[in-house]
């Protein structure tokens, strides 16, 4: 194991070993120390999961903060965007540093630099990403998780404020001056124009329209206070009134706009007869119809009617075909004799002999499907022949074995 | 073989989407963003909505859309006699429709524990009203007072059998679409923007007191 790889294990150790005090400093922002923790503090801090935070006291880095926010998708994740201004700004300064190695011909700073620059960008890329797909979830939801009115024009006016920084300092990106600077550096030049140049109008577009959403909200929120109260007056003036009818709007001179709204159009293949409306339209049709045509000529035919005797009707009765009562035989047998399989062949050659095989088999196979969607302890299992076309898609059965299974418990 | 142009795939969608909208807006129909968003998209679009008015306009009718345009429907150019019957219709469902809406409304801001009234884009889930009303009987009260309305008797007396016939109501009547079959999740139409309109113009009109201050302060001074 290289030297890289074991500190990375140390470090996964000590987080694991201390999530309680990682945890109560991510979710209450300081622990403190006292005897039983101290040296486990001390640890964390060696590893930079810990920083000061007072005298006595811890918080939790920075990049491990951001790291549990996203993870757990956090409404702190909000925060991140703050960052995003010194973010650009340490992408230049890291760029400087990267060139001033390579003229130097420092190719191990270099290198270093070139992961840094790497780290940055693939930071920058995911944080964008991830603001603007979380602020999207928000404004889709809008704001369904908090409750109150309140909260919600405060988030929403929060939100609001938070992306235009967000826009803003996109805009400030200047990916030009960017691109320039890194021109004679083409593994630099690639990156950052694969990773973040080429995607910055889609954030920038996203963003835009995120807030356009939210100024549509805020809007929509001021008229919610408005609607609330109006439905909860009404509601208790309703109660109050119980027997009250508003005024008939509809016979106003000048009908409001709202009312207005057309009566649904339905098509008939024939008139209602009973709709007293087109009782004058009606005869004006019929009165059209002259008297010589085929509709008026007609002549109604008798009605036949059907014929009901009281007398007593003729019973008789059908005797069961003899296969039928075959049937019945193999199948009482198996239903007698659980758990022993007896084959439908066999039966058929002892006693059944003016039935062809093949008919025998496809009426067990028939009587079997009719008799096991009633009783599942009636099983069956097809013995094919070894004959036929491979692959035809058909199966061969030479005999049928029916097996009544015994009752469980 | 058949070529197909992206162009005239795209115009044939189009005179779809005509036909199927002006149909929906004959019967009658509110096109919102939840009920139909390929729809309301399309009426958003003003050379579309000229169109589509155009040919209203032939039967006297014209393109009409609720106070925040989160709606459109189909509304009379010149109000005349029959016109008249027939928005006096319209207003009798109102009515009918008035007292139980106004109810679940204030019903839902109790359920849900909001101080909001619900709005267009809203979602409710069956599941989740019916836990929240089952634990509480005086929202399980409420639910059966619901039985007076003669549109909202169920034959199943359960809670959850009203409340299926609650919201099965509010379908029929457009204020809500069923958004997921399988979980049962209803979201509130535009046609709610219409109702609040509607809610507004009685209120300011008919001076309909809707402050309880005064009564509030008679309960205060019984204690």
């Amino acid at each position: 194991m290289s030297q890289s790889q074991q500190g990375l294990e140390r470090l996964f150790k000590a987080l694991a070993n201390n999530c309680e005090l990682i945890a109560q400093a991510y979710f209450t922002g300081v622990v403190y120390k006292d005897s039983q923790n101290q040296r486990a503090l001390n640890q964390l801090k060696q590893l930079k999961i810990l920083v000061t935070h007072s005298a006595d006291g811890y918080r939790i880095t920075g990049r491990l903060s951001q790291f549990i926010d996203s993870a757990l998708s956090s409404d702190r994740i909000r925060r991140l965007d703050t960052d995003l201004a010194s973010w650009i700004e340490t992408l230049e300064q890291q760029i400087g540093l990267y060139q001033d190695a390579w003229d130097e011909n420092r190719v191990d700073d270099s290198e270093n630099y070139f992961v840094e620059i790497e780290r940055l960008v693939f930071d920058l890329s995911d944080t964008l990403e991830e603001n603007t797909r979380y602020l999207l979830m928000l404004v889709n939801s809008r704001f369904a998780n908090v409750r109150t009115l309140a909260e919600k024009q405060k988030q929403n006016a929060f939100y609001i404020s938070r992306l235009e920084k967000l826009v803003n300092a996109i805009s400030s990106l200047q990916p030009e001056f960017l691109l320039e600077i890194v021109e004679e550096q083409p593994l630099i030049y690639e990156l950052l124009d694969q990773q973040l140049i080429r995607l910055l109008p889609i954030y920038q577009q996203r963003l835009q329209d995120i807030l356009d959403k939210l100024k549509v909200f805020l809007f929509e929120l001021r008229q919610i206070e408005v609607r609330a109260q109006l439905v909860q007056g009404f509601a208790f003036f309703l109660q109050q009134n119980q027997n009250y009818q508003p005024q008939d709007w509809s016979e106003s001179d000048n009908i409001p706009e709202h009312w207005n709204q057309i009566k649904p159009l339905a098509l008939f293949a024939y008139a209602d007869p009973l709709d007293h409306a087109l009782e004058e339209d009606l005869i004006e049709i019929a009165q059209k119809i002259p008297m010589n045509t085929e509709v008026m000529l007609v002549k109604q035919k008798q009605r036949s009617l059907s014929a009901v005797t009281l007398g007593q009707q003729n019973k008789t009765t059908l005797d069961l075909p003899l296969y039928r009562k075959q049937l019945r035989v193999y199948f009482d047998r198996v239903l007698k004799n659980e758990d022993q399989s007896i084959s439908a062949v066999a039966f058929q050659q002892a006693f059944v002999d003016d039935i062809e095989p093949s008919i025998w088999l496809s009426c067990v196979l028939n009587e079997w499907l009719r008799r096991q969607q009633r009783n599942k302890r009636l099983q069956m299992e097809l013995i094919q022949a070894d004959v036929g076309q491979t692959f035809s898609g058909n199966k061969k059965v030479r005999d049928i074995v029916l097996k009544f299974r015994r009752a469980e418990g | 073989m058949r070529i197909i142009c992206p162009r005239l795939n795209l115009w044939h969608r189009w005179l779809n989407m005509f036909d199927q909208l002006l149909k929906r807006l004959l019967q009658g129909d509110f096109i919102c963003e939840i009920s139909d968003e390929a729809g309301f998209r399309y009426l958003q679009d003003t050379e579309h909505a000229r169109q589509v008015d155009e040919f209203l306009t032939r039967l006297d009718y014209r393109l009409s859309s609720t106070q925040n345009q989160l709606a459109f429907y189909a509304a009379y150019r010149t109000i005349d006699s029959g016109a008249r019957s027939d928005i006096r219709k319209v207003f009798q469902q109102f009515r009918v429709e008035l007292q139980p809406v106004v109810e679940w409304l204030d019903m839902m801001m109790s359920c849900l524990n909001q101080d909001t009234a619900l709005s267009p884009g809203d979602t409710l889930s069956f599941s989740s009203l019916l836990q929240i009303i089952e634990q509480n009987q005086a929202l399980a009260d409420r639910l059966q007072t619901f039985a007076k309305f003669k549109d909202f008797t169920s034959s199943d007396d359960s809670v959850k059998g009203r409340l299926e016939k609650l919201l099965s109501t509010l379908q029929k009547w457009g204020y809500l679409t069923l958004a997921n079959r399988d979980t049962l999740i209803y979201q509130v139409t535009g046609k709610l923007d219409y109702f609040y309109q509607a809610l507004q113009f009685i209120q300011e009109h008919e001076q309909i007191p809707i402050e309880q201050g005064e009564v509030d302060v008679i309960q205060e001074s019984l204690f």
